[in-house]
């Protein structure tokens, strides 16, 4: 059996604004074993960097903790020291972030950039730079020494995302986020840094925190899949099993409306009618209760538990409760 | 087209709304009011010769004492406003006019414009002023009209880079694109629309330039190069006053506390000036 | 950076060409005949003849200035009429003086600006930083000459913590005199560079690359000293080369106020005695070293960011 390697426990995290709390994750929980990669799907809104600061607590100064843990190999990252949280980024847990043109230093080469990362290694400086060197090969970058000396705006988008990578990987880490990596990138581009994941993980065995709205890669590459809606979770389980049958309305909707599951041409794209709700005035009951096709008179004022409903499969929904009168 | 005139009103009441603009517009309201009523509001003749009143120090007779031909310094500093206002202000709209109009050439009209104007601010821009200044005086000799032709000409590259640059932005934007392709003559273009969108910008300019300018009117006058005496400057109150530094230390007060006055005021105005008409720029503030 | 570098110089010459001939063209503009205005009224025919024909005032125009450039290009700036020396000799005998306060007003006043606007920046909104903020708006407004004889006033004649006048003998003696100068010069530039780098160290330290640092455990010294840092203090290197000008500006003042020796006092003296040449050769020396320090300032910035080398 396989260790787990993160849980979130009933994590609730807000933002304090002058209109008052923000409820940006409600009793989140999920976890990750070793090796696995987990995908969260979700529009926007629905928590996923307020997930991931609270992961490496990279906090905004607004944002307070009101409930749970979070633990990593047993530890709750929430009452660790920023010492020991430093100590942590970058090397058991690391970061892809969504947009590759901003997330280089752009007046520091390329190469000490991927040298400084590697300050915690008592290597010379020739050693980082030919690991460094090693790892953008492995990404795929051509002419890696070379290239160790060029700026940031001397690659493309595609190559500074393999960087990004890169980057991340050369701690070999225990988990890996990656919020986002190809929402910034054309399809093609898309493909092979996902092949290229893949192939890295195979290697590394690290495991992977995957955030996407994309579905079908999600599909692709995780094994397990968490759905988030809002703020909380909806369902969340074994993604073949998540995507052949799914248990909370939204996750049907979603599944229905991505593009890449249109069997026939259609004449209207379909969506999702309404809008995400307000964080500082949350509606009572089930938070999808206003834009769901299927909700009861209970869904207003009972908020529905996330339960398991088959071996790893949880969801949050009323309707799974049918057979059992209110 | 906006109505320019509610649209000044929102802007003085958002310059008042900032308590640092406040404090600006109150005291250039003050330093114009008393600049526009100085000959009635001087208790004593400004250029008054009164020799057996000299050097004494502040007094109730003499607010800021009295000078070595025994002028009184109030006076002196009252009258020195309007003088500062006569020469700032024609410079400042005189350089600004110039500029901008330049500066629109510039930015719409042919390439070859563009460069042969930008090689002028830059080469004007590569004097430094009071050396500049200084050059033209040695050939020109001082006057009053000495210093506002050098104090406007060194503002000139100023005022047309700005303006070029708002033109060239403006150029492509659609409701210009609109107008050319309607057959609106270069002149209309230049003159209906674009010239009230750079306006604002250059108001700001203006405002934070005439500090500047006033200071260089009184560097000049304190170097003998500037006004002619009697006329009373800051800048000559201070060459007074330092030429007897000891004895009539008051006069090195009276002429530097004004034009601090005035800089400090000009400048709380034009960077709130700025801060309404441009919100984007609040976020550095 | 080689190639930037080069065309970059090659702009500089360019616009010290155009100023170099804007200034000769001036020169010739002045109605009256130069040679009587230099010579005031005492002149004999004899004295004027030789002058004429010293600076080739009896030649067309255009052959008047090539003369012009290719004495320039060899360094001759003329004769001092009334000494008989080289006017280059003279200037630049007094250069060095006017260098030394200009440098030590950029030092202080640098240094204590990024500090200061580095410091404001790593604690926003606190109270030091609107204090600080106000008080950079206040020197900011105060013109360097004004500021010059306040403290001649308060400092040296007053309170007598600073000699009023002269450069002094010897090290030691040198800087002590060069304090208030320096100071009264200096103040509005600390204000500026402090409000500049607050400004500049806020807008880097919300940028993403700063959030992927952190991301990967460094040091928030390291990211604050060297990630944001050199990008913030970028506006700031070009702030000075751009300074250079209006110090030599204010170094004018500060050298009459302080009665120090230097290109100010030269220019001024040289006013008054109504010496063409000097004060020609005093101009043209001051914008070619401001030419110059904008010139360096980009070439440091390109160094810095290199991001703009591909710019002019």
């Amino acid at each position: 059996m396989t260790e787990t390697l993160l849980e979130i426990d009933n994590l609730s995290v807000v933002y304090e604004t002058s209109r008052g709390d923000l409820k940006a994750l409600r009793d989140i929980t999920f976890d990750i074993r070793r090796g696995e990669i987990v995908g969260i799907v979700g529009e926007s809104g629905c928590g996923k960097s307020t997930l991931i600061s609270s992961i490496l607590r990279l906090t905004a100064p607004n944002m307070r903790f009101r409930n749970g843990e979070v633990r990593f190999k047993g530890d709750n990252l929430l009452m660790a020291s920023n010492r020991q949280m430093r100590d942590l980024r970058g090397s058991d847990i690391s970061i892809v972030f969504q947009d590759p043109m901003q997330t280089h230093n752009p007046v520091i080469s390329i190469g000490q950039q991927m040298v400084d990362i590697q300050h915690r290694s008592s290597a010379s400086v020739r050693e980082k730079r030919a690991r460094a060197a090693k790892m953008l090969g492995f990404v795929g970058i051509p002419d890696p020494e070379a290239r160790l000396n060029q700026f940031p705006h001397e690659f493309s988008g595609g190559m500074r995302q393999r960087i990004a990578i890169a980057m991340a990987l050369m701690s070999e880490p225990d988990l890996l986020i990656a919020d986002e990596p190809t929402t910034a990138l054309d399809a093609t581009l898309e493909v092979q840094i996902i092949e290229r994941l893949q192939e890295l993980q195979r290697e590394m065995h690290c495991a992977i925190l995957f955030i996407s709205h994309h579905l079908g890669v999600i599909a692709e590459l995780c094994d397990r899949v968490v759905v988030m809606y809002a703020g909380a979770v909806v369902e969340s389980g074994d993604v073949r099993e998540i995507f052949h049958n799914p248990k909370h309305p939204y996750t049907r909707r979603l599944i229905e409306c991505d593009p890449g599951h249109f069997k026939e041409r259609a004449r209207v794209l379909p969506t999702i009618p309404g809008e995400v709700p307000d964080l500082a005035d949350l509606p009572g009951g089930c938070i999808f209760r206003d834009r769901c096709d299927r909700a009861m008179p209970r869904c207003a004022s009972d908020v529905p538990p996330l339960e398991t409903l088959k071996e790893g499969h949880r969801a949050a929904c009323w309707l799974n409760h049918e057979e059992v009168p209110a | 087209m906006a109505n320019s005139r509610s649209e000044l009103g929102t802007i003085i009441r958002g310059v008042a709304r900032d308590p640092l603009g406040l404090s600006g517009l109150i005291i250039v309201g003050m330093i114009v009011l008393s600049a526009l009523l100085a000959s009635w509001i001087t208790p004593y003749d400004p250029v008054a010769i009164n020799i057996k009143d000299r050097m004494q120090g502040p007094s109730l007779t003499h607010l800021l004492g009295t000078d070595q031909l025994g002028r009184d310094t109030f006076s002196r500093v009252i009258m020195g406003g309007q003088v500062a206002l006569k020469v700032a202000l024609p410079a400042v709209f005189g350089a600004m006019a110039i500029g901008l109009t330049l500066g629109m050439l510039a930015g719409y009209g042919p390439k070859w414009l563009d460069n042969f104007l930008i090689l002028i601010f830059d080469t004007i821009r590569s004097f430094p002023t009071v050396m500049f200044a200084l050059a033209v005086v040695a050939l020109v000799g001082p006057s009053l009209q000495t210093v506002v032709f050098v104090v406007m000409a060194t503002s000139i590259p100023t005022y047309g880079r700005v303006a070029r640059t708002q033109t060239l932005t403006l150029r492509n934007s659609e409701f210009i694109l609109a107008e050319r392709s309607m057959g609106a003559s270069m002149a209309r273009i230049l003159g209906v629309h674009m010239l009230p969108n750079i306006i604002g910008v250059l108001a700001v300019l203006a405002a934070m330039d005439i500090p500047t300018v006033i200071a260089l009117e009184a560097g000049l006058s304190f170097l003998g190069l500037g006004v002619k005496p009697p006329t009373p400057s800051w800048g000559a109150l201070l060459k007074d006053g330092y030429a007897l530094i000891r004895q009539t230390p008051w006069l090195v007060v009276g002429g530097g506390l004004p034009i601090i006055f005035a800089t400090l005021g000009f400048t709380f105005l034009g960077e709130s000036l700025r801060d309404v008409i441009d919100p984007k720029l609040r976020k550095n503030r | 950076m080689l190639k930037y570098a080069v065309k970059r110089f090659a702009l500089a010459a360019l616009i010290l060409f155009v100023a170099v001939t804007a200034m000769f063209l001036m020169i010739r503009a002045v109605p009256g005949d130069p040679v009587q205005i230099m010579l005031g009224p005492r002149a004999t025919p004899e004295l004027q003849a030789a002058l004429t024909a010293k600076l080739a005032l009896d030649q067309p125009i255009w052959k008047q200035l090539l003369i012009f450039y290719g004495n320039m290009l060899q360094g001759d700036l003329g004769i001092d009429v009334f000494s008989e020396r080289p006017v280059t000799e003279i200037v630049f005998q007094q250069l060095p003086h006017t260098l030394q306060l200009i440098f030590a007003a950029i030092l202080w006043s640098a240094l204590l600006g990024i500090g200061l606007g580095a410091y404001a920046a790593a604690h926003p909104n606190t109270l030091i930083d609107r204090f600080a903020a106000a008080l950079s708006v206040s020197f900011v407004a105060a013109p360097a000459f004004v500021v010059a004889l306040l403290s001649l006033l308060v400092f040296a004649v007053q309170l007598k913590w600073f000699p009023a006048i002269g450069v002094g003998e010897g090290l030691g003696d040198k800087l002590y005199h060069l304090v208030l100068p320096a100071f009264a010069i200096g103040l509005s530039w600390v204000g500026y560079i402090a409000r500049l780098v607050r400004a500049s160290m806020l807008e880097v330290m919300g940028e993403n690359h700063i959030r992927t640092a952190r991301a990967f455990g460094l040091s928030e010294n390291r990211i604050v000293m060297v990630y944001a840092l050199r990008i913030a203090i970028l506006p700031v290197v070009t702030v000075i080369g751009v300074g250079i000008g209006f110090l030599l500006s204010a170094a004018v003042f500060a050298e009459i106020v302080f009665a120090r020796p230097g290109l100010g006092k030269l220019v001024i003296d040289s006013i008054t005695t109504r010496n063409y040449p000097i004060v020609m050769g005093s101009v043209l020396v001051s914008t070619a070293l401001f030419v110059v320090s904008t010139a360096i300032a980009d070439l440091v910035n390109a160094w810095l960011d290199p991001r703009a080398r591909d710019s002019v």
